[in-house]
């Protein structure tokens, strides 16, 4: 298992999308830093002083950074595990490591780790990078105001994200081809996000019919659900009812339970069973 | 430790009711280098495939170094080298080797030197830390048959092992097998090219269109006709065989000098081959050479095949009588 942990690890390193995508990450993260140097800069200038629109402007630029980072750790996470078991079975490759005194379980718990690791490296670094980005450059205008238990607590479940888009990844690509799989997640990772902004919307003009959709969809594909419980506890904004005024479209006003935390767990532990299962029942 | 290292009943492995292989009962003993023959398509590929578990057989059973196949402990020690090889491209042929190793359980020293061996023994010496995708088809199919034996196993299945290789490197391939066959080691050689397995293997089984038509010992095999050369002074009376059906099935002229004729005589058995010299001897002829001709793997290959064709056609007329 380790070892297939270890071939999936350095798999994703070798591919250039992920060279691109890291010098891509850094022109983002200084394109970031540098439109909040100077909108603090501007901001400073002008000597706006009003606290909610304050409050406004720095969650607001914030939540921004924080969901484009979400939105490429979440393409990232798609393209690396959608493809990683179907395409090794479309190309012959996965043959002569499944020959090997190795269980088809083991074979999966392997990619899933090893595409973790990854994964959660590089989430940790960028949601770091932006958190660190807007305490530097922030000033007194942009800074967001939060602890480091705040902060800790947001990035474990900002981690959750690309380890249920893993998950699901390498279910996808236990029963279908690249190409399908490939499309049902993004249909899927689609269904989650705009199904969060509907279940906001829903919230803030007072519509059941619009959370429930909201809610639906986050159970079909809960990505969403994990970046507005993240936002909560970043901005330390549970059952405040001027969170959303405050931080706009980022915010969460239908906040997600603990209990949903719970059922992603359990979501993620049951799709990868099904993924081992159903690996361990095909012909490859 | 059985003397049967592959035994399957009734194997069965089918893709919607068609192709694949059907009912397949095999044994392979331990410490040969066993051909597995058959035309394309005839389903070897598949039949292997399901042995590594790679595919699941549709009914029958089958073990493996007396396991069940499909199972961790049939792979426990077992090589393989499929047809269709492909390796990601983005390893050097040594992490390649690497990989596999440690998958296998082999310690880090032990590892590197097992590496370093194969890579000299499948004639990639210096090439080992050079990327897959640099290599080319026949440098690829040298490094799959590297992996095979990585983990020093018991058991070495190689499908079409030489099908990218030129002249040399399928030389070298025959004297590899033979190699491991003296190191106590079973090859299972999956091939369409007879002449390879004639010329290594002990054991053979013939399979067409997925059934299996004839197995066993490849000198028992071959032994389908009984056919001599024999060069005997010319008749008086034409035909030297004429009053001889007892004895010879079939008779040809191969050719005609002086007063010498030869001629290849088929018979019963080889039994008959000194009753063929006396009743000779007593009509006065003169036999100036005999020679037994050894079968070749084609003329057995085809003789199972057509006698294959030959019952199957009778079961159809049956069927639709």
């Amino acid at each position: 298992m380790w070892t297939i942990a270890k071939m999936s690890f350095r798999e994703i390193l070798s591919k250039r999308i992920f060279l691109i995508t890291i010098f891509m990450t850094i022109a983002f993260l200084l394109l970031y830093g540098t439109a909040t140097f100077y909108a603090a800069k501007e901001a400073g200038e002008n000597g706006m002083q009003d606290v909610l629109e304050q409050s406004f402007f720095s969650t607001q630029l914030l939540g921004m950074g924080l969901y484009f980072s979400s939105f490429i750790v979440s393409l990232l996470a798609i393209l690396s595990s959608v493809s990683s078991i179907s395409s090794e079975i479309e190309s012959h490759q996965i043959d002569t490591w499944l020959a090997r005194p190795l269980s088809r379980s083991s074979f999966v718990m392997g990619k899933f780790i090893g595409q973790s690791m990854l994964m959660l490296v590089y989430a940790a670094v960028l949601f770091v990078g932006i958190i660190l980005l807007n305490q530097w450059l922030g000033g007194t205008f942009l800074r967001v105001d939060v602890s480091m238990g705040q902060v800790v607590k947001a990035l474990s479940v900002f981690l959750l994200q690309p380890l249920i888009i893993i998950i699901i990844g390498l279910l996808l690509s236990s029963l279908m081809s690249t190409i399908n799989g490939g499309i049902v997640l993004i249909i899927l990772y689609g269904i989650g996000f705009i199904g969060g902004f509907i279940e906001q919307l829903g919230a803030a003009m007072g519509k059941v019919a619009l959370q429930n959709i909201g809610i639906v969809s986050s159970l079909l594909f809960p990505i969403d659900s994990l970046f507005r419980k993240m936002t909560v506890y970043l901005f330390d904004s549970a059952d405040d009812p001027f969170s959303f005024a405050a931080q706009g479209i980022f915010g969460s006003l239908s906040t997600p339970s603990n209990m949903m935390l719970a059922y992603i767990a359990v979501y993620g532990l049951v799709a990868l069973g099904l993924a081992m299962r159903n690996f361990s029942t095909r012909d490859v | 430790m059985t003397d049967t290292i592959i035994q399957t009943w009734n194997l069965t492995k089918q893709y919607d009711g068609k192709a694949g292989c059907r009912e397949i009962t095999l044994q392979v003993p331990r410490g040969v280098v066993f051909g597995f023959l058959g035309p394309n398509g005839a389903g070897k590929s598949t039949f292997v495939r399901t042995m590594m578990g790679l595919i699941h057989p549709t009914s029958g059973r089958a073990e493996m170094l007396g396991a069940p196949i499909g199972t961790i402990e049939s792979r426990q020690s077992v090589g393989y080298l499929p047809e269709l090889f492909r390796y990601p491209d983005w390893l050097t042929g040594t992490q390649l080797l690497e990989s596999h190793a440690e998958l296998c359980g082999l310690g880090r020293s032990e590892r590197k030197k097992r590496c370093n061996d194969l890579i000299e023994l499948v004639g990639l010496y210096g090439r080992g830390d050079e990327k897959i995708r640099g290599y080319s088809k026949g440098m690829q199919q040298r490094i799959g048959i590297a992996c095979a034996l990585v983990s020093d196993p018991q058991l070495v299945f190689f499908d079409e092992p030489t099908s990218a290789l030129d002249p040399i490197g399928r030389k070298q391939v025959r004297e590899l097998m033979r190699e491991l066959r003296n190191q106590g080691k079973t090859v299972f050689l999956n091939s369409h090219l007879l002449s390879e397995v004639e010329d290594v293997c002990d054991h053979v089984a013939i399979i067409h269109k997925g059934e299996m038509v004839a197995q066993g010992e490849w000198r028992k095999l071959s032994a389908v006709k009984t056919q001599v050369e024999i060069t005997v002074g010319s008749s008086p009376g034409g035909n030297p065989w004429a009053d001889t059906s007892a004895l010879v099935r079939e008779s040809e002229r191969l050719s005609a000098t002086g007063e010498r004729e030869t001629w290849l005589i088929t018979l019963a058995d080889e039994d008959s081959i000194p009753d063929l010299v006396h009743l000779l001897s007593a009509r006065g002829l003169s036999i100036y050479g005999v020679t037994q001709r050894q079968q070749r793997l084609e003329d057995v290959f085809f003789h199972y095949i057509s006698q294959k064709e030959a019952w199957a056609h009778v079961d159809h007329r049956q069927n639709v009588v």
